[in-house]
């Protein structure tokens, strides 16, 4: 308990801070106990109107806003940056990806009317696809979705 | 006690009975599939690892091993490529290595990166929002047993989900990607997997002794958040995705930091490249790079590049309707 409060005010070092959040993902009790800290903090900072109707629509929106805000600031790089991964290298993807099918000759997928034209520079949609998987919760989820895109290898390459 | 105290004390008890009602209220019929979802979530980062996986996109198979081993020092990941000219990925918590034999070259990347164990608030309320949960049977799958989840989308603007979560450890060893005609676009699963009983020694690169003379080459991440709703707007937001980010970030061969937005629904993300109108003329493209759909197109002098995990509809949507807000 002394540990979760030290996490919330981003008092834990990194190594610290990551194995309470593990713990903290172990056990439902503690995540009960870490919301209603979050849910009392607000109180106590705010002017919070309790009980109404759309009570708790706006305590998730709230405690949106918190988890990014009060996560110990050695785990997190941009305030905003919410999804978490192990992703996969830049440079390294981006030399994968250079095997990988980019041929973007295949399957225009617009509707109709529209027709697939030319397309930015391979490299350059190859680093906007890696820095976009970083982003994306579902390969989170996954946890090897990010390296599995990006070192995948076309069929041209697997025929030589 | 003071009446101030007591006062307190009141609102602290007023809180824990509102608490224990918004639980409840936060759990519909998928409470089971949540937690199964929650689950795998954290498995995939803290479990010991070793497995043989395919993962398949359009007609495109192949195979891959991977090991991964987490103690508290960090975490470790290879992956190798069992198909086509060898490759192989080693992670040292933030260091990524990238051994490619056949051109003798070692990629080495270096950097923070994004990393959190579980299922944010934020995230969950927007699965439950945008996708209905449903737990499947529990099949049989790389010689263990596994409980199906599915995520089937309440509307036209994201894609279906499907995992098959180990029962004991709660390890993915399924995963499809569906789209709107609910055909399949994307599959990985896994045809050997051992949970536990690994060791540092097994994510030693095979190739890291003899890869002395290779040539090198590193790069390290640069981006920093954008504070603010930036300058940039999507006026005709598809329903469910919320703006999560934005960042300046370099991209290799672009002496200007590129605008880089997201949004996400909870489980699928799109994000939004803006960069200046390059010399060459204005380009408007589309195009599918497995499950993810890519649009690209000129908005007042910059290019954008709108590309996510969704349907086609969806993209277009969203480069539509971008608008530059600033001066």
């Amino acid at each position: 308990m002394d540990k979760l409060s030290a996490l919330m005010d981003s008092e834990l070092d990194a190594q610290d801070a990551r194995l309470e959040i593990r713990r903290l993902n172990d056990h439902e009790e503690l995540c009960a106990t870490w919301e209603t800290f979050h849910l009392i903090g607000d109180v106590l900072r705010g002017d919070r109107q309790l009980l109404s109707v759309d009570f708790a629509a706006r305590l998730r929106a709230r405690l949106t806003e918190e988890a990014t805000v009060t996560m110990p600031r050695a785990l997190w790089l941009p305030r905003a940056a919410v999804y978490g991964l192990s992703a996969a290298a830049s440079l390294c993807a981006v030399a994968a990806i250079a095997w990988f099918a980019f041929s973007f000759s295949g399957s225009p997928v617009g509707t109709a009317g529209q027709v697939a034209m030319t397309v930015p520079a391979t490299g350059r949609i190859s680093e906007y696809l890696i820095a976009h998987q970083e982003f994306s919760p579902s390969s989170a989820l996954q946890g090897l979705a990010p390296y599995i895109r990006t070192v995948s290898v076309n069929q041209d390459e697997i025929g030589q | 006690m003071t009446a101030r105290r007591l006062q307190f004390a009141g609102l602290i008890v007023a809180l824990a009975i509102a608490a224990s009602g918004v639980a409840q209220a936060a759990q519909p019929a998928s409470t089971d599939a949540l937690t199964w979802l929650r689950k795998m979530a954290d498995a995939a980062h803290t479990l010991d690892y070793a497995g043989t996986f395919i993962y398949q996109h359009g007609s495109t198979m192949e195979t891959s091993r991977i090991v991964h081993f987490t103690d508290a020092s960090g975490d470790y990941e290879k992956l190798e490529t069992l198909d086509g000219p060898p490759r192989e990925i080693v992670r040292d918590n933030d260091n990524v290595t990238c051994y490619l034999p056949r051109s003798k070259t070692v990629l080495i990347d270096k950097g923070q990166r994004r990393r959190f164990p579980t299922l944010l608030p934020a995230q969950v309320d927007g699965i439950t929002r945008n996708y209905d949960l449903h737990t499947g049977a529990v099949r049989r799958v790389a010689g263990h047993h596994c409980q199906a989840i599915r995520l089937t989308p309440k509307d036209k603007l994201r894609y279906g989900h499907e995992f098959c979560v180990e029962t004991s450890s709660g390890l993915p060893l399924v995963a499809r990607m569906y789209d709107e005609n609910g055909k399949l676009i994307e599959l990985f699963a896994f045809s050997t997997i051992k949970i536990g009983g690994i060791t540092r020694d097994m994510l030693e690169s095979k190739y890291a002794a003899v890869s002395g003379d290779w040539k090198i080459e590193r790069s390290v991440l640069s981006e920093h958040a954008v504070k603010g709703d930036g300058v940039w707007q999507v006026e005709d937001r598809p329903a469910g995705f919320a703006r999560l980010t934005e960042v300046q970030r370099m991209i290799a061969g672009q002496p200007q930091p590129v605008t880089h937005i997201v949004f996400s629904d909870g489980l699928a993300a799109v994000s939004v490249f803006i960069e200046p109108l390059p010399a060459d003329a204005p380009r408007t493209g589309q195009s599918r790079q497995g499950a993810v759909n890519i649009v690209t197109r000129p908005v007042a002098n910059h290019l954008v590049t709108v590309m996510g995990e969704v349907p086609a509809a969806t993209i277009m949507q969203i480069a539509n309707s971008l608008a530059f807000k600033g001066q």
